[in-house]
């Protein structure tokens, strides 16, 4: 039969297929690289991490005392003095890994530290910037500017983040104070006490706040599309009938736009507790061996009253804030590049990126999670 | 209205709108509006799409000051006898006497009962008696209480189209307003529930001045005492309802009614 539609098959079909398996191999090699990692640190990390006292120990270091008869000791700077006697003359050699030993608990509890300050800044700072980007500002150059702020904020590297917190919170941010420190680059006298203008010095405080600048970003342009994606026939109806406009956002708009804000703050979390450049110069430690609470205190009296007791309370809480710690993405950074790499110290860094890399899978699988669910509780 | 004593027998126009010209932008909306509408009476704005009724509707409780640009530029409009673009006019107050309800039935994603208290919520009753009883009364002149009375906590979503409009009638009647305001109410309903809601209109007017646009004839003849009949942003003619359908003065309205254009 003859056929009307024959076509020039050998170089039409030989194209068509080149494009598809060029596509085709595009998406395999992200595929396989993104399991190819997965696989490689999990294979790598897992037993390390899996080790009793890797998520609840302090780090330390690492003592590795080679025997005589060919026997090999990896313990703690106590243990090693302990085993080193008891070898007496069959002790051959002793090898010292800094920060390898031990667990990670510290960086585990400073990275938690350092999202929920970053987070509760970033929240609030964006959702008061969404709100008014999306339900105040009238249209013009002002909030094509503010707009362009923020599209550029979302660009700056985040080590320009980190010297910024290095200059703004640790070396010039206010506090109050009695005496102001030397080093203050002005005061302003309150009467009662001084605003002295002497910054927070490295801690938790600082580096929340500047992490919370590295996320801001995503949480106002988020937080905006959420607030726009409420029907504006809600903010008519409501107005209406009466309402203010903060009435209107408060009882009608907010809290429809909650579910979808918090979802992207999940998202904004893992970008917090991944960065590193950020929290160099304003929060992290290489190596800490207590917790930001386990301070030393003045010992109260023992007569001391239940509001001498509740003060302190207080003040250990508030102290958690103003302390430096270890953190996750730092501590890898460390055990990376600070210290010499053999044999030993490799098993503390697959371990460190295994927990790390599940911590942040399960906060973006949270978030996909809580979004499937808020979306079939929350329509209209 | 204590102020302004009525007339011997008719009472005073409660919206009384004088020569007015709105614009949004460059554009002239509507143009030198002369319109008088009586308290306790239906008041039917009919015309052509793209006529102006809409616009007309919403400057009576100031919604348009939501739209950039958009301004009444001469003229002036009275609410119970007050100049509603006066300094001294608190926008909130003038929304809760002039009640408003959407083409689309749009009740919160809230229970039915909170969507019936969001006005005085809004305006600072907290007394949970008061908020009951107005609630009940709301739903009962909105048709609603039998139906609904044993589910005031049940999602207002779960509601019919229907119901859920008749709900959106009771919101906006529970704030007590004096004159109501609705924009083709029923456009997006079918027909049963359609006749349901201008059953519910007719009662309406026993408490409320009600002020409505509609694009359907039939339904200004069936619900309206007066009608308005607006073309190109114009008043062309507004007389008592029987007397605008059977007997038009302007012959635009009459082709309008017959159908000539539309």
């Amino acid at each position: 039969m003859n056929n009307p539609f024959a076509g020039d098959h050998s170089s039409i079909q030989r194209r068509e297929t080149a494009a598809r398996w060029l596509l085709r191999l595009g998406s395999y090699v992200v595929v396989l690289t993104t399991v190819a990692i997965f696989a490689f640190i999990t294979v790598k990390g897992l037993p390390h991490a899996v080790k009793p006292g890797f998520l609840t120990e302090l780090t330390s270091t690492l003592h590795v005392i080679e025997s005589k008869d060919g026997k090999v000791f990896k313990t703690n700077p106590v243990e090693a003095d302990v085993i080193k006697k008891r070898l007496g003359e069959g002790f051959q050699s002793e090898k010292t890994i800094s920060y390898s030993g031990g667990g990670i608990l510290g960086p585990i509890v400073g990275t938690a530290l350092l999202v929920v300050v970053s987070v509760s800044v970033a929240l609030f700072l964006g959702v008061c910037c969404a709100i008014y980007l999306s339900e105040y500002a009238k249209k013009g150059k002002f909030i094509e500017m503010v707009r362009l702020a923020i599209l550029n904020l979302a660009g700056v590297p985040s080590v320009v983040f980190g010297l910024f917190g290095l200059g703004a919170f640790v070396l010039t941010a206010p506090v109050l104070t009695g005496t102001p420190a030397d080093r203050a680059i002005f005061v302003i006298p309150l009467g009662f006490t001084n605003l002295s203008f002497q910054g927070w010095d490295t801690c938790v405080l600082s580096g929340g706040f500047t992490l919370a600048f590295v996320i801001l970003p995503v949480i106002i342009t988020a937080s905006e599309q959420c607030l726009q994606a409420v029907p504006q026939g809600f903010r008519e109806t409501s107005m209406a009938l009466g309402a203010t406009r903060w009435q209107t956002i408060w009882r009608s708009v907010l809290p429809f736009a909650t579910p979808g804000i918090l979802t992207s703050t999940i998202l904004g979390i893992a970008r917090a507790a991944g960065e590193t450049a950020p929290i160099m110069f304003t929060a992290a430690l290489a190596f800490k061996d207590k917790l930001p609470w386990q301070k030393d205190l003045p010992p109260l009296p023992a007569d001391a009253g239940m509001f001498a007791h509740w003060e302190q309370s207080v003040q250990r809480f508030l102290g958690i804030f103003t302390e430096s710690v270890q953190a996750l993405p730092y501590h890898i950074y460390t055990l990376a590049a600070k210290i010499p790499q053999n044999e030993y110290s490799e098993q503390a860094q697959y371990g460190s990126v295994f927990v790390f890399l599940v911590l942040v899978a399960s906060l973006a699988a949270t978030s996909i999670w809580l979004r499937i669910h808020l979306r079939k509780k929350y329509k209209w | 209205m204590p102020e302004s004593v009525p007339t011997a027998a008719k009472p005073a126009p409660v919206v009384q709108v004088r020569d007015m010209d709105f614009r949004y932008g460059d554009k002239t909306a509507l143009h030198g509006i002369s319109l008088e509408v009586e308290s306790h009476r239906v008041t039917a704005l009919i015309g052509p799409s793209g006529c102006g009724k809409s616009t007309l509707l919403r400057c009576i409780n100031r919604m348009n000051d939501r739209v950039a640009g958009a301004r009444v530029s001469k003229g002036e409009i009275l609410v119970k006898g007050k100049n509603i673009h006066d300094a001294d006019v608190d926008l909130t107050q003038l929304r809760r006497q002039v009640g408003m309800v959407f083409q689309k039935s749009n009740p919160f994603p809230k229970t039915i009962y909170e969507n019936v208290a969001y006005g005085l919520r809004v305006h600072g009753v907290k007394d949970k008696t008061s908020l009951d009883e107005a609630v009940e009364r709301s739903l009962t002149q909105a048709a609603l209480w039998d139906e609904l009375k044993d589910r005031l906590n049940a999602h207002a979503l779960g509601l019919s189209g229907g119901q859920q409009q008749r709900l959106c009638i009771a919101r906006a009647i529970a704030t007590m307003p004096d004159v109501l305001l609705m924009d083709e109410p029923c456009s997006a309903l079918d027909p049963i529930a359609t006749l349901k809601i201008e059953e519910l209109i007719t009662q309406l007017a026993r408490n409320y001045t009600v002020v409505i646009v509609t694009h359907n004839m039939q339904q200004a003849v069936r619900v309206s005492d007066f009608t308005a009949f607006l073309h190109l942003g114009k008043l062309v003619e507004f007389a008592p309802t029987e007397e605008l359908f059977t007997n038009p003065r302007e012959k635009l309205t009459d082709s309008y009614l017959r159908g000539t254009f539309s």
